[in-house]
């Protein structure tokens, strides 16, 4: 049971990246209302580049256990980048019943600062870093000029208006009814009002994408208490209904077609029927697209269509990404699972205020990340 | 044997040449090098030299920090595998491309082209 979450989120954090994860986790902490020497399992995700501007911790299962001061008895990482924070959760329910372990702590962030200040992403941490590989065939892979993940998922809307007819405006009415959602949430960098006009008008980062069609780098953390005990908690109590995970191995390249994304198969058996809203991985506007469609909410190709005939704000039809999603609360290190997870238990808990869907019960969260989309969990949340 | 693949697809990329990967027993081609097919496990393969003319897969235009407007993307070539490239000019998706080569940390690369060699 999810017994407590926090998030921190900066534009830049001045301090440490370790002290950014401590004021989070207490923050969880006392959400719970237990005390770290209650935890005894530890989950992690970590991406290079993004803990003190280091290419790389030597085991942070050691450094991050010593920082906060706790001793679990279980530790685990899990680094497939945005869908990680879903996974997570998961196991430590998993362990939890299975009687291994009673409190566990979920974390996923780091500074992204460090890394958009020297003009790179994860997605090209081996330029700044070198000695890195992205790939094993980085000799005939990286040898390319790039901007990933922008030009990856560039050429990915780019084939879906060539197949399918997609436009950018259809793209832009999406970042606008995201944008609308955002602006009741307190927690979102990006509140000003917006119009698909403005969409269209912001630099073209690598075409089709726009620079608002693009996730904004950020300094955080998302915290999750997972326990046994409920008692003390004043959340409601959540189940997790449906949980499934998609991993594929290939390169982009060698996939049918890059329009696909693995939620096709990690949210099959997931019933969409009665979902009160949605809460899809937003690194981009296409990457909300693919999975409207991969998820089974319109068929392959007919996203563009969907989002002009929906109303996919918090008081709409078919509510997506409540809060805003990534695209205006920002990206803490890269990863958006923290802010989709953390928005569906807002919207389950009636915590979501001026962004709050009416008698939200049964959320979806799907999650897609890790090295060009290879990475997909979905996840249907449900109160008690 | 993945090393020596590796090695083969570099000597080829030297005289000017594109390798690819066929499976000898289930006929699937691949363009980065494993020492397994992906589609049957098998190890039974050869390296291959395709004839190099392709279509635009996808294509994606950003202008780099020079300030230099740059062509990325995936060509589709006519043996039927993908690889992501640069692209030298202009190009649409669906596009006939042909590899060319350019020197990139002093070795030569593959690059593709809307502009067919000229006849000598």
């Amino acid at each position: 049971m999810i017994v407590g979450f926090a998030s921190s989120i900066y534009k830049k954090y001045e301090g440490s990246t370790f002290q950014l994860l401590a004021e989070t986790v207490s923050k969880a902490m006392e959400m719970a209302n237990m005390e770290l020497k209650q935890i005894d399992g530890l989950f992690y995700t970590y991406l290079p580049g993004t803990i003190e501007g280091k290419a790389s911790l030597h085991f942070p299962s050691f450094q991050i256990p010593t920082f906060l001061g706790i001793k679990p008895r279980i530790i685990d990482s899990v680094d497939y980048g945005g869908p990680s924070a879903l996974t997570m959760v998961y196991r430590a329910e998993k362990l939890i019943s299975a009687g291994e372990i009673e409190n566990a702590l979920c974390i996923v962030g780091g500074k992204a600062s460090f890394l958009r200040e020297n003009r790179v992403t994860v997605d090209s941490v081996d330029r700044f870093f070198g000695n890195v590989s992205l790939t094993p065939f980085d000799e005939f892979y990286r040898i390319y000029e790039d901007i990933n993940p922008v030009t990856d998922y560039a050429l990915v809307a780019k084939r879906h208006s060539k197949l399918f007819g997609t436009t950018d405006e259809q793209r832009a009415l999406l970042a606008v009814m995201q944008r609308k959602n955002a602006m009741g949430n307190n927690k979102a960098l990006y509140r000003t009002p917006l119009t698909v006009k403005d969409v269209l008008s912001s630099r073209v980062v690598s075409d089709p994408l726009r620079l608002l069609e693009i996730v904004y780098p950020v300094d955080g953390f998302h915290v999750f208490v997972v326990s046994k005990h409920h008692s003390k908690s004043d959340l409601r109590p959540i189940k997790i209904e449906f949980y499934n995970e998609a991993h594929w191995n290939e390169m982009p390249t060698e996939l049918q077609d890059i329009v696909y994304t693995p939620a096709i198969e990690s949210s099959k058996g997931a019933k969409i029927n009665g979902v009160d809203a949605f809460e899809l991985y937003d690194s981009f506007t296409i990457t909300v697209m693919l999975q409207i469609e991969d998820i089974g909410l319109v068929e392959k190709g007919r996203a563009g269509k969907f989002v002009e005939d929906n109303d996919l704000t918090y008081q709409g039809n078919v509510p997506i990404n409540t809060g805003g999603g990534s695209l205006n609360v920002g990206q803490p290190a890269y990863m958006s699972g923290g802010v989709i997870l953390e928005e569906a238990l807002l919207q389950l808990n009636n915590m979501a205020y001026n962004h709050q869907v009416k008698g939200a019960n049964r959320i979806l969260v799907n999650g897609i990340g890790g090295w060009n989309r290879g990475h997909s969990v979905t996840m249907v949340l449900r109160g008690e | 044997m993945f090393d020596e693949i590796k090695k083969r697809y570099l000597e080829m990329f030297e005289s000017e040449k594109l390798p690819y990967v066929k499976c000898n027993k289930c006929g699937y081609v691949f363009y980065y090098p494993r020492d397994y097919c992906p589609k049957c496990g098998s190890k039974d393969l050869a390296v291959l030299e395709s004839k190099g003319v392709g279509k635009v897969f996808s294509y994606t235009k950003f202008v780099n920090k020079d300030g230099k407007e740059v062509i990325y993307g995936i060509v589709e070539l006519n043996e039927g595998f993908r690889m992501y490239t640069n692209f030298l000019d202009e190009v649409d998706i669906g596009d006939e491309v042909v590899v060319k080569y350019t020197i990139k940390d002093g070795r030569k690369i593959p690059i593709f082209s809307k502009n067919k060699p000229k006849k000598e």
